[in-house]
């Protein structure tokens, strides 16, 4: 058998050993795992997000006058923007939360949200800067108590998380 | 691919207005788009003076500005140690009693927090925002 083989590589020119096809499925095989894989994080981290964003836009939504005096506390707006926003930043949320699920208008999303983040975390820092003692508000009484520390570095994670879903390759095939 | 972005950007901005407008509707009586506070809720210092003695006084502000001066038979309850005052505020208080909360002035929100709370933690009725707060009071005085 193995003469036979070395015959006719001998005679068929750009032959290759059939050993090396069969590496060649195995690393295509190890590459498709890989993929998948790496899918498979991705729509994980996809879904933390999605979720830490409905549930924290439920809350808001369940209670907007509470939301209202959270928003006011900063000092940054006039009131009545105050209720205009914690009328509608809650179910920005919520949609965007359910696009990231859904996959559909994924980018749109994307965007929002990270608008969104950057901007509650430059008014916590602000606010911070400014010596008020603000609850944030964030994910209702859940968060009454945190410290400043403890809401930067939650931002900062949902943050990363965000531009880690704008990076991948993957954020690129949904709509 | 930027117009893409931008369309799926104000489609979903489109989306939760609905929501949210339905929402500003449906909580158009619990909530005043003029001021933090309701005007049903808020009280001048000759009205809350003329309910006499069926009012508590509360004060809202720190610790060390209740130590320095306060309404006469004011009750301290402020956010930093609530546990520990609500429950002295709790001994004072009595059914019919009409609670007038006070900060520092017009602008401060502690006095509006906690009426807040005294409503929805402790679950009382007739709680009131001293207008102007401790500043109006030392004007009439």
């Amino acid at each position: 058998m193995g003469s036979v083989v070395e015959e006719k590589m001998s005679t068929t020119p750009n032959a290759e050993p059939p050993t090396s096809h069969a590496q060649l499925r195995v690393a295509g095989n190890t590459s498709d795992v890989k993929g998948r894989t790496s899918n498979i994080l991705w729509r994980i981290v996809d879904l933390i997000v999605a979720v830490i964003f409905i549930y924290a836009g439920a809350i808001k939504a369940l209670d907007p006058v509470q939301f209202a005096s959270d928003i006011d506390n900063y000092k940054i707006l006039p009131w009545p923007f105050s209720v205009a926003l914690a009328f509608y930043l809650p179910w920005l949320e919520i949609f965007c939360g359910f696009a990231l699920v859904a996959r559909t208008l994924y980018r749109g999303a994307l965007s929002i949200l990270t608008t969104l983040i950057l901007v509650f975390t430059l008014a916590t820092t602000a606010a911070k800067v400014r010596g008020l003692d603000i609850t944030c508000g964030c994910f209702g009484h859940a968060s009454q108590n945190w410290s400043f520390p403890a809401h930067l570095a939650t931002n900062l994670g949902i943050l990363a998380a965000l531009l880690v879903l704008w990076l991948s390759n993957r954020s690129a095939k949904p709509s | 691919m930027t117009s893409s972005l931008v369309r799926q950007v104000l489609i979903l901005a489109a989306v939760a207005l609905i929501p949210g407008v339905g929402e500003a509707v449906y909580f158009r009586h619990k909530i005043s788009w003029r001021s933090a506070v309701l005007p049903s809720e808020m009280v001048t210092v000759d009205q809350a003076r003329a309910w006499g003695g069926n009012v508590i006084w509360v004060d809202a502000r720190p610790d060390e500005e209740f130590a320095r001066d306060h309404v006469p038979d004011a009750i301290s309850l402020n956010e930093d140690r609530w546990n520990d005052l609500l429950s002295q505020f709790l001994v004072v208080w009595s059914p019919g009693k009409k609670v007038v909360v006070y900060c520092s002035s017009l602008s401060c929100n502690a006095s509006r927090e906690v009426a807040r709370r005294l409503r929805r933690e402790a679950q009382l009725p007739d709680v009131f925002v001293l207008e102007g707060g401790w500043e109006a009071w030392l004007k009439k005085r």
